[in-house]
């Protein structure tokens, strides 16, 4: 009789384990914005690096001297100062920014970007993680001969 | 109680037992072959069909030794094939290497209108033979189709259709030499390249010059529009009546198969010019590199094309172009 009563409580493991799963998986879920991203705690807001390409999907930065051709990010003025070969099509360039964990960017980039008013440089907006900091950058591109 | 836990058990072997039982392999067997003459066909060519290119077939006979042997084939067009359409006269095996080895079976076939045969003159009873329509002018932006029928030594006559395939519209120039400050003048509307004389003598027609410049580094290699900013088009003096301003697209990584003749089995079709949108590109492109292309339309829009670099010459300020084009309207 014992022995039965045993497999009885046997049988009651796996819709237990189904429970217990079902309560962690949903215990922690963090809300969601309106581009279907997680909201996380970060606060962190920078760009943490950049590249232009050109309509080619080819890289449009000039090489520059030294081993470092890569495009200065500030990210106390929030600049981002970016040289590119001469002949460059800045009507059709696309630029990728590569952010800290969690943010995400303003406007968003789908396609080729118009760069070629060097005049007034395009802004993009970062947003952290929490999305409770914007952090708006300034790109701006001078064509190098 | 113990009765009924040794019942299942007893179940559970039993459904094991099956499972092993019917997953036993079945043997293998050799294939019966079928009686009569048989045949297939094959097409070998990929991609559109363009005028002047060919359409390579693979057409495969066979018929059982003690039924017959091998008497003849033959390919019929619906529009007869430009010349050096032909059906050859021999069949190919594949060696331990990879390559395609020649069997002769006949003598050389006959090409006459839209029918290209070949007659056995070897005792064989299968044969794989190449047919190669060269399309026509005739046949452009129209479909060809192909009906191939061979016969054998014991009467019987077999046939297999294949296509429609459209023609498309597009044509194509391969292997352009461009040399800076010489034949360096390319005409959309001619698929030509021009000296600055010619030039002169063709202005309405000339839509990009080539340029080599080895300073600054970006400009290397490069196609301009006759209308482009002087930066552009540094110690350049154009012809007379030279003024087109063309847009160009740079592309990489697109080695369409006509142009390039490499591994890439890329093709430019039609579609990809009708949806080309080039209205806010530039009238120039710099920095062009060997493998690299540029997507053309031509000022008045009446033609778009895409211009492959087949190969670049630093010291000898050259370059070798080839073009693919479709008239608009």
């Amino acid at each position: 009789m014992k022995n039965m009563t045993f497999r009885r409580y046997i049988k009651l493991i796996p819709a237990l384990l189904v429970i217990l799963f079902v309560g962690v998986r949903c215990s922690d879920d963090l809300p969601i914005d309106e581009d279907g991203l997680l909201i996380t705690n970060r606060g962190e807001c920078y760009v943490s690096s950049f590249q232009l390409l050109g309509a080619d999907f080819q890289t449009v930065l000039f090489p520059g001297s030294g081993a470092d051709p890569n495009p200065e990010i500030d990210t106390v003025a929030q600049t981002i100062h970016v040289d590119v070969n001469f002949g460059t099509d800045l009507k059709n360039v696309y630029p990728q920014f590569t952010l800290v964990t969690d943010a995400k960017l303003d406007p968003k980039i789908t396609g080729f970007v118009d760069m070629s008013d060097l005049a007034n440089p395009r802004q993009w907006t970062v947003i952290s993680g929490n999305r409770k900091v914007r952090k708006t950058y300034t790109v701006i591109v001078n064509v190098r001969q | 109680m113990k009765r009924r836990y040794f019942d299942t058990h007893l179940l559970w072997m039993l459904v094991c037992i099956v499972l092993v039982s019917s997953c036993k392999e079945e043997e293998y067997a050799l294939p019966t072959p079928k009686s009569g003459l048989q045949n297939d066909v094959i097409k070998r060519t990929l991609g559109p069909n363009v005028v002047g290119l060919d359409i390579e077939f693979a057409y495969a006979m066979a018929i059982l030794p003690d039924e017959g042997k091998l008497s003849s084939a033959r390919v019929e067009a619906s529009i007869p094939g430009a010349a050096g359409t032909r059906l050859e006269n021999n069949a190919f095996y594949t060696n331990g290497s990879g390559a395609d080895v020649p069997v002769q079976i006949g003598e050389p076939g006959t090409t006459e209108g839209s029918v290209s045969q070949v007659t056995f003159n070897v005792d064989t009873s299968a044969a794989t033979l190449r047919y190669y329509y060269i399309i026509p002018e005739e046949a452009r932006g129209k479909e060809v189709s192909f009906k191939f029928s061979a016969t054998s030594s014991n009467g019987q006559t077999v046939s297999y259709s294949m296509g429609p395939y459209k023609v498309t519209n597009m044509d194509i120039v391969r292997l352009l030499p461009v040399v800076n400050n010489g034949d360096c003048y390319i005409s959309i509307a001619d698929m030509a390249v021009y000296d600055e004389t010619e030039a002169a003598a063709n202005a309405d027609k000339i839509d990009l010059v080539y340029l080599y410049r080895a300073s600054p580094a970006a400009f290397a290699h490069a196609l301009v529009s006759p209308a482009a900013d002087a930066e552009y088009l540094p110690g350049v003096t154009l012809p007379a009546g030279v003024n087109k301003s063309t847009r160009l697209r740079k592309a990489w990584n697109l080695q369409d198969f006509h142009l390039a003749q490499l591994q890439f089995g890329v093709y430019i079709d039609e579609v990809d010019f009708e949806k080309l949108d080039l209205s806010e590109s530039p009238n120039y492109a710099l920095g062009l590199k060997a493998e690299a292309g540029t997507w053309v339309e031509t000022a008045d829009g009446k033609y778009r094309a895409y211009i492959f670099v087949n190969s670049v010459n630093n010291g000898g300020q050259s370059a070798v172009i080839s073009i693919k084009r479709l008239q608009m309207f």
